[in-house]
């Protein structure tokens, strides 16, 4: 469970979100939507605690903003995967070795990084193209590779920064599909998005930040 | 930890930024030539100190007329006396030879009596031949019963005490300089290496590694690059010393040949110096890269 208790998040002593208070339950996909720069990546990176909140609490799980140490962050990340808009790819490496990355970097054994990363690509139909460079490959794809990265160590929240924002329509579609066919499988998926249209077309919870604050959109 | 993972991506930079890297083991080893050209003057210096040194002696003369008995219980006293490693009696009849093998006279014929007092030759311990400690052994001889005079080099232990410490400054300031121009250029070096990563770093960061598993690789990376500029600059001198030696009469080549183990601590200075280095960038740079 993902939980935001009276939380103030500010940037150069502006207040980006201000008393923000929501729970996202295992399971659940839900849409955050905002104009630019209202705050949608800000709420995001408060769950991974890339930015701590300057009032209230972020609860992750175990994991609690007000006291988690440093040296535990790297251990309340590898309980989420996230998607990053730019994808962050390596590019000087092959899909698989992308993939891999994640679970290189967590110290799993090599033996289950090859049955974890193989099933992570199929997961996202890239099996075929696991040797490949990751730049050789389509936004549409790279963007696949980005979302098997953030699976391949099974989180349990998906965080997805506008992973739409540089694709085509039709891609994004597919990607939203995706997202949806891994939510199906239990993952809950918090994707941050300004394209309302992908909203519109799926029946999901939506959170919409205006003006710092959060608001439930019962009918978008 | 994936271990072989860690020191894969630290070998990386061996061939992904190949031109900051050669530029900093040559740095180094660069450095370590330098230093190691200092080590061996001043590891000799010090030995021709020493040898100076230990030509430092006290001669005391004995008052006269002394039984042998008093000469005896004056010889325990001197022997007791801290600093003193050993001594020499050296009797009247003994002083009219020595007087006689150096100006061919014999001052007994020539005086018809022998003025030469009886004298102890008087040696110091290594550890007490400074000014200092022999001016104390000096007054504590000096207050003897049963000793007339005693006379030692002072002018020349002060010389050498003021050149030891002028040389020791001189080439501890040097050896500073260097190590610390090595350690800055690896610094930079893995800066560059840092900043070449630093979307990596922050990918690595955002996927759950830890604080070691991202760090490790730059101090690797600069441990493998001292010890590399290290084993050049080992290489170097010893072409260089041996050489040298080969050029030089056999008395002085001893001075030049250098044991294994200075080889050794070349190698060991150069991975230090880039622990340093790596450990530097990492302090300074790390965190503004990601």
């Amino acid at each position: 469970m993902i939980q935001f208790s009276n939380v103030t998040a500010a940037f150069d002593g502006h207040n980006v979100l201000e008393d923000v208070s929501v729970q996202i339950n295992p399971g659940e996909f839900v849409f955050v939507v905002g104009q630019t720069g209202s705050g949608k990546s800000t709420l995001l990176r408060l769950m991974y605690m890339d930015v701590m909140p300057e009032k209230g609490a972020v609860i992750v799980g175990k994991y609690n903003s007000q006291t988690i140490q440093t040296n535990e962050k790297p251990y309340l990340r590898r309980t989420l995967g996230i998607v990053f808009q730019d994808f962050r790819l390596m590019e000087d490496r092959s899909v698989y070795e992308n993939v891999a990355f994640t679970l290189h970097v967590t110290g799993t054994p090599r033996k289950e990084i090859k049955k974890s990363v193989l099933r992570a690509l199929a997961d996202v139909g890239l099996s075929h193209q696991r040797n490949k460079m990751a730049l050789e490959l389509s936004g549409g794809e790279q963007q696949r590779v980005v979302i098997a990265r953030a699976l391949v160590n099974d989180p349990l929240f998906l965080l997805a920064d506008e992973p739409t924002g540089n694709l085509d329509p039709t891609t994004s579609w597919d990607i939203l599909q995706l997202l949806k066919a891994i939510n199906t499988r239990g993952t809950a998926i918090i994707m941050a998005t300004h394209n309302h249209e992908l909203v519109k077309r799926m029946n999901a919870r939506v959170i919409e930040i205006r003006d710092g604050k959060l608001i439930e959109v019962k009918d978008f | 930890m994936s271990l072989s993972y860690t020191v894969k991506e630290s070998l990386s930079g061996f061939t992904r930024t190949k031109l900051s890297t050669a530029i900093s083991i040559i740095t180094i080893g660069i450095s370590l030539v330098l230093l190691g050209v200092f080590a061996v003057i001043s590891i000799n210096t010090s030995r021709f100190i020493e040898m100076l040194r230990a030509k430092v002696e006290l001669e005391a003369f004995l008052q006269e007329p002394i039984s042998r008995d008093q000469i005896n219980t004056l010889i325990n006293r001197v022997k007791a006396v801290n600093g003193v490693d050993s001594l020499i009696y050296i009797s009247k009849d003994e002083a009219a030879k020595i007087f006689k093998d150096e100006f061919g006279e014999d001052i007994k014929k020539v005086l018809d009596f022998n003025p030469l007092p009886p004298s102890f030759k008087i040696y110091i311990k290594p550890e007490f031949r400074t000014t200092t400690a022999v001016d104390g052994i000096y007054r504590e001889l000096v207050a003897l019963r049963g000793i007339d005079q005693i006379i030692y080099r002072k002018e020349l232990l002060e010389l050498i005490d003021r050149r030891t410490n002028t040389i020791n400054n001189v080439t501890l300031g040097l050896g500073l300089l260097i190590s610390l121009s090595a350690i800055l250029l690896v610094s930079n070096t893995i800066r560059l290496a840092i900043y070449a990563k630093r979307k990596l770093i922050r990918t690595m960061e955002l996927v759950g590694a830890t604080w070691t598993f991202i760090r490790l690789p730059f101090l690797i990376e600069g441990m493998v690059q001292g010890v590399v500029g290290g084993m050049i600059a080992a290489g170097v001198l010893y072409v260089v010393l041996e050489y040298a030696a080969r050029l030089v009469a056999s008395d002085f080549s001893a001075y030049i040949h250098m044991p294994s183990v200075f080889y050794a601590v070349v190698v060991a200075t150069g991975l230090v110096l880039g622990l340093l280095g790596a450990i530097i960038s990492i302090v300074r740079f790390m965190r503004v890269a990601t």
